[in-house]
């Protein structure tokens, strides 16, 4: 062998060697991305300690859940679902459901469109808004024997589907957490204030809880409608 | 007199009937395969089952552009090479599920033993109108010992393989035909059989790269390496794995009425999707290492190492960042997409090492004949059309109500 051949044959080596440990310095970055959470980031929190508010004295908001507007709240999970539910102001406005009719498993939801539907006792339904995009990919089994667990406990036994989401950081934009929800919250139990009719006397004016079913208690007649209308999913046209 | 009786409602449907023509009479069974996609299976049949009889009546000279300077075409390069690669998915699959306790991959394991089984079935198919004498095909294997031939290594670890799968198969089948206690022998061998399985499936599918060790100075140096069966190996699971994601996505759409609804089809996509994204990095690499060891960079500014090129960047390096952003995001639709990118890049490498690449130094170029081109394609259509018939009676999709709680495979 000529020397010029030894000195090739190290820069070959050198080469090969160059490219293994480029591949791991690549390698455990790409693992991590690619590994990575498939929910967002933006919707983790920390649940060791998840302090539960009552915004405006009425309604329950836990800090690890996010809200939409339409009164459903997600939470992130570490499988890249996310779980959604009714939040507290819906559960005490519609009160006690005789059915609750969630999308099928496989079906797509969209943030702000209508995606389940709560029927209440008296036969009449109000529908509610998906908080985010995605497909729906397990239902609460629970759910199915008594619908009314949305209401009675809306944060726990009562969530109402598992979601993988298809654009969870687009939908964030439409989400509140912390103390905008607090404020939000606030905004919802004035406007409820507004509808309360002289007649009704001091419902709760005077610092006493809601009662289950406030849109009933407020317009026995047009409750529907004014829940729809609270919960963004009246008709346009339509009057509360 | 006899009292009055009623009739039932329902007449008793024959076991004809009930398990071959999906509930039907035979007559209206006919009538319902009248169908677009059908009569495209069948004119393509019709015109290529007599082609492959004309290569058996006639021979390869006759049906072929073969030649003693180019024995292999497409009949081996994408009917033996591809397919198996492609059927990786059962071996893949099964792995993962059995041997890792991935549960979550339980529903597509069955739709992926299918997808290897028929392929490895298909695969065969080929070799036997590959080869010249097929009759022959057992003397190497049962009479005729060449152990030091990686040939003799396939011919066995395929036939052996092809055992397998079919006995993977099993649990379904007796499930269709309503033996349990069948059944309950088949489920209790899942474990041996996936074992022996990846055992199998890790020799023959890096043993088909190893063929090409053999020629040196045929096949172009870019794809030449010592390292192609590692090449093969590492190939075939990103193959397994796009093959188990475009099957599954397409059986959605194909077999509404005989899916599992509560299947989070697009959550095993995306997982799956993860998989080949590392896979397919990890082989990149290994891939850069070969052009690296054999000191070939110069030849990447030829029109050989552009198409390598091609190869590399956009069939191995692209589908790998795709399928990692695809999971990150959650998007199943680029994932499916990617996967059949990804099965495409499968398919052109293997066509690459045994045919584009191979002899690119003679000026005898091998171009397949319209024959062989029509001969796969009807045996691709063949194996598709199979599956269905599996499909739409087994169930490969679905569970059945009565084994849901036992341990189901």
């Amino acid at each position: 062998m000529i020397p010029h051949d030894i000195l090739t044959l190290y820069s070959a080596k050198m080469l090969e060697y160059g490219i293994a440990v480029l591949f791991l310095l690549l390698f455990i970055p790409f693992w991590r991305y690619v590994q990575g959470p498939a929910s967002a980031p933006a919707l983790a929190t920390a649940r060791s300690r998840v302090p539960v508010t009552r915004a405006a004295e009425w309604f329950l908001t836990p800090a690890d859940r996010f809200f939409h507007r339409g009164h459903a709240w997600l939470m992130g999970g570490d499988d890249g679902l996310v779980t959604v539910g009714l939040d507290d102001f819906a559960a005490k406005l519609v009160g006690p459901l005789s059915r609750l009719s969630l999308p099928a498993v496989g079906a797509s939801v969209g943030q702000g469109e209508q995606a389940w539907r709560m029927t209440a006792a008296d036969g009449r339904s109000v529908d509610m808004l998906s908080p985010v995009d995605g497909t729906v990919v397990e239902l609460n089994p629970a759910l199915a024997a008594s619908p009314d667990l949305a209401e009675r406990d809306p944060y726990g036994e009562g969530w109402l589907m598992k979601v993988r989401p298809s654009r969870l950081r687009a939908n964030r934009i439409n989400l509140m957490a912390g103390r905008a929800v607090h404020r939000w919250m606030e905004e919802a139990a004035a406007g409820l204030r507004g509808h309360f009719a002289p007649g009704l006397g001091a419902l709760a004016q005077d610092g006493g809880a809601p009662v289950a079913g406030m849109a009933r208690a407020l317009d026995p007649e047009g409750w529907d409608r004014l829940a729809a209308t609270l919960l963004l999913t009246a008709e346009e046209g339509s009057d509360a | 007199m006899s009292s009055p009786t009623t009739a039932p409602a329902v007449p008793a449907r024959s076991w004809a009937s009930e398990k071959l023509f999906l509930g039907m009479s035979f007559w209206e069974y006919l009538k319902s395969l009248a169908t677009p996609g059908n009569f495209l299976a069948g004119l393509i049949m019709a015109i290529g089952v007599p082609l492959i009889a004309y290569r058996f009546i006639f021979g390869l000279g006759a049906s072929t552009n073969l030649s003693q300077t180019n024995p292999w075409g497409i009949w081996i390069g994408f009917d033996m090479l591809s397919g198996v690669a492609l059927a990786a998915g059962g071996y893949t699959l099964a792995t993962s599920v059995y041997i890792f306790g991935l549960e979550k991959y339980h529903p597509v394991v069955r739709p992926a033993v299918l997808t290897g089984f028929l392929g490895y079935l298909f695969a065969v198919l080929g070799l036997m109108a590959d080869l010249g004498r097929p009759w022959n095909l057992p003397v190497p294997i049962f009479f005729s010992w060449g152990g030091p031939s990686v040939m003799f290594e396939i011919a066995w670890c395929v036939v052996l393989y092809l055992t397998v799968l079919g006995m993977e198969f099993l649990p379904p089948v007796f499930e269709w035909l309503g033996w349990p206690k069948a059944r309950m022998w088949a489920v209790r061998m899942t474990i041996g059989l996936t074992v022996f399985g990846v055992m199998l499936s890790t020799l023959h599918q890096s043993s088909l790269g190893g063929l090409f060790l053999m020629a040196p100075t045929k096949l172009h140096p870019l794809w030449y390496s010592p390292f192609i069966p590692a090449y093969f190996f590492i190939s075939s699971i990103a193959a397994g794995l796009s093959m188990v994601i475009v099957e599954s996505a397409l059986s959605h759409r194909a077999f509404e009425s005989r899916i599992d609804h509560k299947t989070d089809i697009s959550g095993i996509a995306l997982g799956l999707a993860r998989g080949a994204s590392i896979v397919l990095f990890a082989y990149f690499f290994v891939k850069l290492q070969g052009v690296a060891d054999g000191g070939r960079w110069a030849l990447l500014a030829t029109p050989y190492g552009y198409w390598f090129l091609v190869e590399m960047l956009g069939f191995i390096l692209l589908p790998s960042m795709l399928f990692a952003y695809g999971a990150r995001h959650s998007n199943v639709t680029l994932v499916r997409w990617t996967a059949a990118w990804t099965v495409l890049g499968i398919i052109v490498n293997r066509l690459n090492v045994s045919v584009i690449a191979m002899n690119w130094n003679v000026p005898d170029r091998y171009f397949p004949s319209a024959i062989e081109v029509m001969v796969s394609i009807t045996l691709v259509t063949i194996g598709v059309s199979t599956f269905r018939w599996i499909v739409n009676r087994m169930p490969v999709l679905n569970e059945l109500p009565e084994y849901r709680d036992s341990a189901s495979h």
